[in-house]
């Protein structure tokens, strides 16, 4: 892996060849919080922003996309050339970039390949930046604090300069055409470099033990934590949409007047939605919000590692943010395993 | 007589400004103004120019770049001709913008000092006009 350093003060420059790459998405301020969109200022772009509100899934799998159209004299027609814009994606967290290598695991490396996912995958730059974790952060716990794959750049934070991780040849184009502004770390650098890797390690205010999990979770599921959990529960889904790894998607074909031709669209979905597991017939699978909460925690954490030998959650930290019920998957989990503690962030439980 | 075609100049030095628009107004154009990339884009949007003048080091040194990108992701005015005429070039030798840089989304890239008949001849060029039809429209 080729490595360099660019000093910060040339960063708004590097950052200007970007848009020959595609349409750059970086993180700016939306509210309270932060996006990944379009910057139309350096000065707009943060570099040091703690998460964004939505992960860089929207990127990939959009929260509505039409795939085709149907209509009787031109058939059908697909989406896909939309699906293949370039665009780059700069400054996305490590356990970002670890949700999208997941995503590719279900989209793009299982039996069932969406063309979709994988022509915006392969058209999207991704160029990564270190983080400071704060108090919802547990990325460390769930080995999703660091990336080796799945990123162009990877921009490292070593004072007055980013070390770059140059990770496939379009990352190495974007370095090329960006003249002389990088150079070659020195060996300063590299020391700094694994000091403030280190340090960052050592900041994770909130850990999981993930040793036993699956097995815990098995024996642990008439719990009543889990009816708990579904009193509290809103089944409003914020903790899906927010999700680096939830892909659940419904798929609707909305039909023209005339009723026959149309567009199929496809859109998130979440499975705490009453409607979720509701089937021809009236039958609902998962009636109970309690039963909903529980299975969306026994697919991330069991289900996912029976299937993918690690669980789909990334320890970001969104859902915790995001939850109205305040309902936190580390105390959660913590409580599943009959080790309960106060999470610094988590509100009673019993609120 | 058609119209006179429209030529926004978007760029902070009130006195580079004050030049072209001379140069422009007396080759028989119409000339509008905005001294920062945002306020460019709102204009450009507003009067729909026939070619816009761009510089780059503005409020931000790179600003004039966001700002072209802008101006080819906005449908109304992704087809309106750029020129980016700026001295980053010469300021910021390391970086790979010279006048052939391709990466740049602009139909032209000319250094500052810039050359006042080669600017009007690409202008021209650029709106579609023979010497011919801009001299028509110049103002006695």
């Amino acid at each position: 892996m080729k490595i360099l350093k660019i000093p910060k003060q040339n960063l708004d420059l590097f950052v200007s060849v970007l848009p020959a790459f595609g349409d750059v998405y970086a993180p700016v301020r939306r509210g309270t919080g932060y996006a990944f969109d379009r910057p139309s200022l350096w000065s707009d772009v943060h570099m040091d922003y703690p998460r964004t509100i939505l992960p860089p899934k929207k990127f990939m799998l959009p929260p509505r996309e039409a795939t085709f159209s149907f209509d009787p004299v031109k058939g059908f027609q697909d989406k896909l050339a939309d699906a293949a814009k370039p665009t780059v994606l700069f400054g996305v967290h490590a356990y970002d970039i670890y949700g999208l290598n997941i995503l590719d695991r279900v989209f793009a490396q299982g039996p069932y390949k969406d063309p979709y996912y994988i022509a915006r995958r392969q058209a999207t730059a991704i160029i990564g930046v270190d983080f400071q974790p704060d108090k919802n952060h547990f990325a460390r716990s769930m080995s999703a604090d660091w990336v080796d794959t799945g990123f162009d750049l990877f921009l490292s934070d070593i004072g007055d300069s980013y070390l770059i991780l140059v990770g496939t040849s379009r990352g190495d184009d974007i370095v090329l055409l960006s003249g002389c502004l990088t150079e070659k770390p020195t060996e300063v650098d590299i020391a700094e470099y694994k000091r403030r890797a280190n340090e960052r390690r050592e900041a994770y205010q909130t850990r999981i033990e993930l040793e036993e999990l699956p097995e815990i979770l098995e024996m642990e599921y008439y719990n009543k934590v889990w009816e708990e959990m579904g009193a509290r529960c809103l089944s409003c889904g914020s903790c899906s949409m927010v999700c680096p790894t939830c892909y659940c998607f419904d798929v609707t074909d909305e039909v023209n007047l005339g009723t026959r031709a149309g567009t199929r669209i496809r859109q998130w979905d979440s499975c705490l939605f009453k409607t979720h597991a509701l089937v021809a017939g009236g039958e609902n699978f998962r009636a109970a919000r309690a039963s909903r909460v529980k299975f969306r925690f026994y697919h991330k954490q069991r289900g996912f590692v029976a299937e993918y030998g690690r669980p789909s959650c990334i320890g970001c930290g969104r859902c915790i943010e995001v939850c109205p019920a305040k309902i936190d998957i580390v105390s959660v989990i913590e409580s599943i395993r009959g080790e309960r503690h106060e999470h610094a962030s988590s509100a009673s439980p019993s609120a | 007589m058609s119209e006179p075609k429209t030529v926004l100049v978007i760029d902070d030095d009130h006195d580079f400004v004050a030049a072209i628009e001379a140069l422009l107004t007396s080759s028989g154009y119409r000339v509008a103004t905005a001294s920062n990339g945002r306020e460019g884009l709102q204009e450009a949007k507003k009067i729909q120019p026939d070619l816009i003048l761009l510089d780059v080091m503005m409020t931000e040194r790179t600003e004039g770049f966001f700002t072209l990108q802008e101006v080819r992701r906005i449908p109304s005015l992704s087809r309106i001709p750029v020129i980016v005429i700026s001295s980053i070039y010469t300021d910021q030798p390391v970086f790979r913008v010279s006048p052939e840089a391709g990466w740049l989304p602009a139909d032209l890239f000319l250094p500052k000092p810039v050359e006042p008949v080669r600017l009007l001849e690409e202008a021209r060029r650029l709106m579609g006009e023979s010497s011919q039809t801009a001299a028509a429209g110049r103002k006695p």
